[in-house]
């Protein structure tokens, strides 16, 4: 998709408002014409008369009244833009994050979180830019045509020779940015690349700390500055070198006139007004060129913006970055409405055949697992480290996608299991659960209404009441980013909390009691299974999990290497007895 | 007058002063520039009164030359000091950027919890960024204009004392107006950041949680909180613009009264006789050049206002000191250390006591197993140990070292810790084991990656050494990452070793296969062992167990093993797998 078809469909979301916004504007511009006639008739005045006239202090008090006008239509100009270009990066933002998320989750972001960022941030805010831009291009546009107008009944011979520079300069911008848009790449990437350090440096500084590695990642931090700074400097060189050379027409432009004035100063033909006239609209009409040679530089590097952005989508057409939608920028936000819980949520079997998935990088993942689930039972995924059970997990619930396989519910076929796994029908509890930076009740509701869930019978069921009796603010504590401020056993089990609330059919856990004292472990499931009628499949090695499953599925590297119960894997089968045995040694 | 000047001047001071060269060689660019730029008006008036009283043509043609001529030098001259001045600027703000990074990672750990590596990213790229265009633009573009005003007023004066007067007080009533404005503007601005900020966190950690949102269903409300982020940022970013534009607004209505000044004098004083129509443009050529000074301070006053903003935050960010004061170096002894709590009390929130009154002694090259229910304090003693927060009461000693006074660098290099939480990054698999430290041979990382039994593992990337893992140890099984972080203690070379529930992540059959490099590690060394399964503290010499921060039982493993009154007894017989206490 071209730059300016993004650019046409986001202009297309608010056209009143641009609209609005391109009247102000271009009367905003126009206005400069103003003052450079009223100079005109000042200086005709004075060379025809010698003395004062009244005709000189109207239009010196025309002179100020024109510019009170001219703050009124800022202003005006000032609000519709200001909300303008609020809304465009808005939309953008918008898009992007919501793409993200209908992103299968465990693949949603295809950058650290640093060189995403950097596109919301940088990206957005460029076109915003560029969008914002088009209207000032049409007014200056507007007023060079009104300026030149004028100018050319004044002479017609000093306004076309004078704009040759003129339309050398545009050709040159042509020339040149064809190599712009090469450093302003690379400078993105170097300016990308620091921002993503940053972020790393910070989500790791413990181990940074604990290894004592202060000095040595500050010195990396430092060579990626640097690299930054040559790619910057070339960049913005560059754009100077251009910009400077539009802002020196007026020089030499000014330079042009004379020599060709010299003839006809003073003659009829050509008064000192005139002169004042052509330099003084000179100035704007030059700035008008440099504008629309920045506008087009810029726009080279939109293009760039824009497919920066395009790739956070990840194969969705580019027309969905600029989709419309609400904002309510200024409306009120609707309440959010959760679904009950229906007949078509109702679980009875599980099945799946022959899911197989690669990783595209390390090319391991699991291959043609089947497996089904009864309802109420509890299945047991096993296996040492890097079998593939996380794998598993996340590509029965559509948070990778599958290459291949089938996922049956009560015999149907699941065409979308990453919008079909979701709450009432299933929850999860990723093997590191994320929390966020809100309040405990937040993160284990997220999003669900206290009315409608049993929000203290799922804290009992992850046994944390205890430790809400002995947060600071209760449910109402903010725990930190990654919900750090809590130990990792507190986190897992709010995490927990937050799966048990949403009353799902099929509770998924990846690894839930790693962080738990066997006595804290023991009491969860207990409660789990006393309290409901829970279909679980978990992943686990630890041995009272192993002892209550009713189906045990052996992985190794990434197959199913044996299945059944634990009684008749530890007969039969060498790897269940390994990793049984492992955990002691004699 | 907003920040206070010296602020501004301090920060110029301390990061210009190493390119001193190169920021003077500037100044005199800019004077050259401006000398230009004031002698250019004078040929127009000259060319002006020429050209109609006589009409010498060669001459005029020659004068409108010279006038391209100065134009063109002045082209290049701002070329250069454009080159000049951003390669300053950003090796000032780089060195701002890494200051405030090596800051940062000197700051405490609760300063971490607190804060957002989104919202890191802001205060340290964002607002530096800002900063990059007060240490480029503002010493140059502030100063040529301030010269160029300066010397507009001079001339004017040369004319006629009385338009000189007359201008130099409009001028000055024009900077104090704008000055005025933008004072009010900067707290504005400092909102309009935070909010930033705010937003910016904010995704991060969705970025961050994908799976967990998708999976629990939260999408729509994940979407409703960023409607609701975008709806609380809209006014405040209005606010902020419009105190911008109010700038705007001001210089246009000054200037058209300084316009109508000009106008006004240049006509009284033609009407006298006293100047020529030449001279009247003069006036009004260099009225309108003051244009230019005056808007481009107003500019530079308006990027100051954000570089304000920044600057002050960037001070925040400055002042906040670590709590945790260096030792003063004494050294520790070789080999393995001894450690030592004597009567140690801590608390995260000094009213919530963690530990209390702990106070027990670990011989050097013994292993300590200490067990607990999750909550009783296990974890903050390795903090302690490490000194990532420091203990408010009691003693604690390493080697016979009073823990405060050794050097925290030193510390960190001789105890080593592998905990539950694995921290890798976008980097190659070299770069996250060494963290960056070229003095670590990669003959030495594949010698211990030998030792740990990852040699199979280590065959099996695509690029050895060199492989990239994505962010957050993308690539790699959380167990493989364990693994790695194993590698990374055994790179250093600790006299203390701490393992908090290191092998929580791994599978029964995975950790059975560490088990004998742990041995080789925990060999001639200390080691703490911090688990809450018993297979794992199989080969501890002593066992402390912990509940509420107490001190429940300690002693030797034999001692309470045989001892069947004791917990430990009463763990082997019932427990089997896990402690209960």
């Amino acid at each position: 998709m071209k730059t300016f078809q993004f650019m046409w469909q986001m202009i297309r979301y608010r056209p009143w408002l641009y609209l609005v916004d391109c009247i102000f504007w271009t009367l905003v511009h126009l206005s400069p014409l103003v003052p450079g006639l009223i100079a005109l008739m000042f200086f005709n005045t004075l060379a025809a008369h010698s003395h004062l006239s009244f005709t000189l202090w109207g239009l010196i008090a025309l002179l100020i009244v024109s510019a009170l006008a001219r703050v009124v239509v800022l202003l005006g100009g000032a609000l519709a833009d200001i909300l303008h270009r609020f809304t465009m990066s808005a939309l953008l933002r918008r898009n992007m994050f919501e793409r993200i998320l209908e992103r299968p989750g465990a693949r949603a972001v295809p950058y650290s979180p640093g060189e995403a960022i950097s596109r919301f941030r940088d990206d957005a805010e460029l076109a915003e830019d560029a969008i914002s831009w088009t209207l000032d291009t049409i007014g200056e546009c507007l007023f060079a045509i009104v300026a030149v107008a004028i100018l050319l009944t004044i002479s017609a011979k000093i306004t076309l020779l004078v704009f040759f520079p003129l339309v050398s300069v545009v050709a040159i911008v042509q020339m040149v940015s064809k190599q712009l848009e090469k450093y302003r790449t690379a400078s993105r990437e170097a300016t990308g690349n620091v921002t993503s350090a940053i972020g790393e440096l910070f989500e790791t500084v413990q181990a940074i700390k604990v290894a004592g590695a202060e000095t040595y990642v500050v010195n990396h931090f430092q060579e990626l500055n640097e690299k930054r700074r040559v790619t910057m400097l070339k960049d913005s060189v560059l754009t100077q070198t251009l910009d400077s050379t539009f802002g020196n027409i007026v020089g030499l432009g000014t330079g042009l006139i004379l020599i060709l004035a010299a003839q006809s100063l003073g003659t009829t033909n050509f008064s000192v007004g005139d002169l004042s006239l052509f330099i003084y609209y000179l100035a704007f009409v030059t700035d008008f060129t440099q504008f629309f040679g920045m506008f087009l530089a810029h726009y080279k590097q939109t293009k760039v913006s824009f497919e920066r952005m395009v790739t956070l989508l990840q194969g969705a057409p580019p027309a969905t970055l600029v989709e419309h939608g609400p904002l309510y920028l200024t409306k009120a936000i609707p309440e959010l409405t959760t679904p009950g819980k229906g007949e078509t949520h109702f679980l009875d079997t599980l099945e799946a055949a022959e899911l197989t998935y690669r990783y595209p990088d390390t090319g391991r993942g699991i291959e043609r697992i089947s497996l089904r689930l009864k309802r109420g039972s509890l299945v047991v995924v096993t296996g040492r480290i890097g079998s593939g059970k996380t794998t598993l997990l996340r590509v029965l619930l559509g948070l990778l996608p599958r290459d291949a396989g089938e996922i049956r519910w009560n015999g149907q076929l699941v065409a979308e299991p990453a919008t079909f796994f979701v709450p009432p029908r299933s929850a999860y509890t990723a093997q590191v659960p994320q929390l966020f930076s809100d309040t405990l009740e937040e993160n284990i509701l997220l999003g669900l209404t206290e009315q409608n869930v049993d929000l203290q019978a799922a804290i009992h069921m992850a046994v944390m009441e205890q430790d809400v009796a002995e947060l600071e603010n209760g449910l109402q504590t903010v725990i930190g980013t990654k919900g750090v401020k809590l130990s990792g056993g507190q986190a897992q089990r709010a995490a927990a909390a937050r799966m048990f609330v949403r009353d799902a059919e099929l509770l998924v856990c990846d690894d839930l009691s790693s962080a738990l004292d066997v006595e804290t472990e023991r009491t969860l499931w207990e409660r789990l299974f006393a309290q409901r009628e829970a279909t679980c499949l978990v992943v686990s090695h630890r041995r009272p999990v192993l002892q209550r499953a009713d189906h045990i599925i052996v992985l190794k590297e990434g197959r199913v290497e044996a299945e059944g119960t634990l009684e008749y894997l530890l007969g039969n089968c060498e790897e269940m007895q390994r990793l049984w045995r492992g955990d002691l040694h004699s | 007058m907003g920040l206070p000047l010296k602020k501004y001047t301090d920060l110029l001071v301390n990061y210009l002063r190493p390119q001193w060269r190169k920021t003077l060689l500037m100044v005199v660019l800019l004077l050259v520039s401006v000398g230009l730029q004031l002698v250019n008006p004078l040929i127009l008036r000259y060319f002006i009164d020429t050209a109609l009283s006589s009409r010498a043509l060669a001459s005029l043609t020659l004068v409108a030359l010279l006038f391209i001529s100065i134009a063109l030098t002045n082209q290049a001259i701002s070329i250069l000091a454009t080159y000049i001045s951003e390669n300053v600027a950003w090796t000032a703000t780089n060195m701002l950027r890494t200051d405030l990074v090596a800051h940062c990672l000197s700051l405490d750990m609760a300063f971490h919890k607190a804060h957002t590596s989104g919202e890191l990213i802001e205060r340290i790229d964002g607002d530096v960024n800002t900063l990059s265009n007060f240490f480029s633009q503002f010493v140059v573009h502030l100063l040529s204009n301030l010269m160029l005003l300066i010397g507009v007023l001079f001339l004017l004066f040369g004319i006629n004392w009385r338009v000189g007067l007359a201008v130099s007080v409009f001028a000055l009533t024009a900077l104090l107006i704008l000055i005025a404005i933008r004072s009010r503007a900067v707290p504005r601005w400092i909102a309009e950041r935070q909010m930033s900020a705010n937003f910016y966190g904010f995704l991060g950690e969705q970025l961050a949680g994908t799976e967990d949102i998708r999976a629990n269903g939260a999408t729509h409300y994940a979407m409703r909180r960023f409607h609701q982020l975008l709806h609380n940022w809209y006014p405040i970013s209005r606010k902020a613009s419009l105190a911008a534009y109010a700038m705007g607004m001001t210089t246009i209505t000054v200037f058209a009264i300084g316009n109508a000044l000009a106008f006004a004098l240049g006509a009284y004083l033609w009407s006298t006789g006293t100047i020529t129509i030449g001279t009247v443009y003069l006036i009004f050529y260099y009225t309108n050049l003051l244009t230019q000074p005056i808007e481009q301070i107003r500019n530079q006053l308006q990027d100051l206002q954000r570089a304000g903003a920044s600057i002050q935050r960037v001070e925040e960010l400055l002042q906040i000191k670590p709590s945790i004061v260096d030792g003063i170096g004494t050294p520790l002894p070789a080999g393995a250390l001894s450690v030592e709590f004597r009567n140690v009390s801590f608390g995260y929130v000094e009213a919530n006591t963690v530990l209390h009154d702990l106070t027990f002694h670990l011989q050097p090259g013994k292993v300590l197993g200490v067990l607990g229910r999750t909550g009783s304090g296990k974890t903050t003693l390795a903090r302690l140990l490490l000194r990532l927060y420091d203990y408010q009461e009691g003693e604690i000693y390493l080697g016979h070292v009073p823990l405060r006074s050794v050097s925290l660098h030193t510390l960190r290099q001789r105890i080593g810790m592998v905990t539950q939480d694995v921290q890798l990054f976008r980097a190659s698999v070299r770069d996250n084991l060494t963290f960056f430290n070229r003095a670590i041979t990669d003959a030495r990382i594949i010698e211990v990656l030998d030792d740990l039994g990852l040699a199979k593992w280590y065959r099996s990337l695509p690029k050895g050494l060199n492989t990239e893992l994505g962010s957050d140890g993308e690539g790699l099984s959380a167990g493989e990452a364990q693994l790695l972080v194993f590698t990374r203690v055994f790179l250093a070379n600790p006299g203390l070793v701490i393992l908090d529930e290191a092998s929580s992540r791994l599978d029964p059959a995975t950790e059975h296969l560490i088990e004998r490099a742990v041995s080789k590690l925990l060999m001639g060394r200390t080691a703490i062992v911090i688990a809450h399964r018993l297979g794992t503290i199989q080969r501890a010499d002593e066992i402390l167990i912990m509940g509420d921060g107490h001190i429940l039982e300690h002693s030797s493993r034999e001692e309470l093993a045989g001892d069947v009154t004791s917990r430990f007894y009463h763990l082997l017989q019932t427990g089997l797998e896990e402690v209960r206490t």
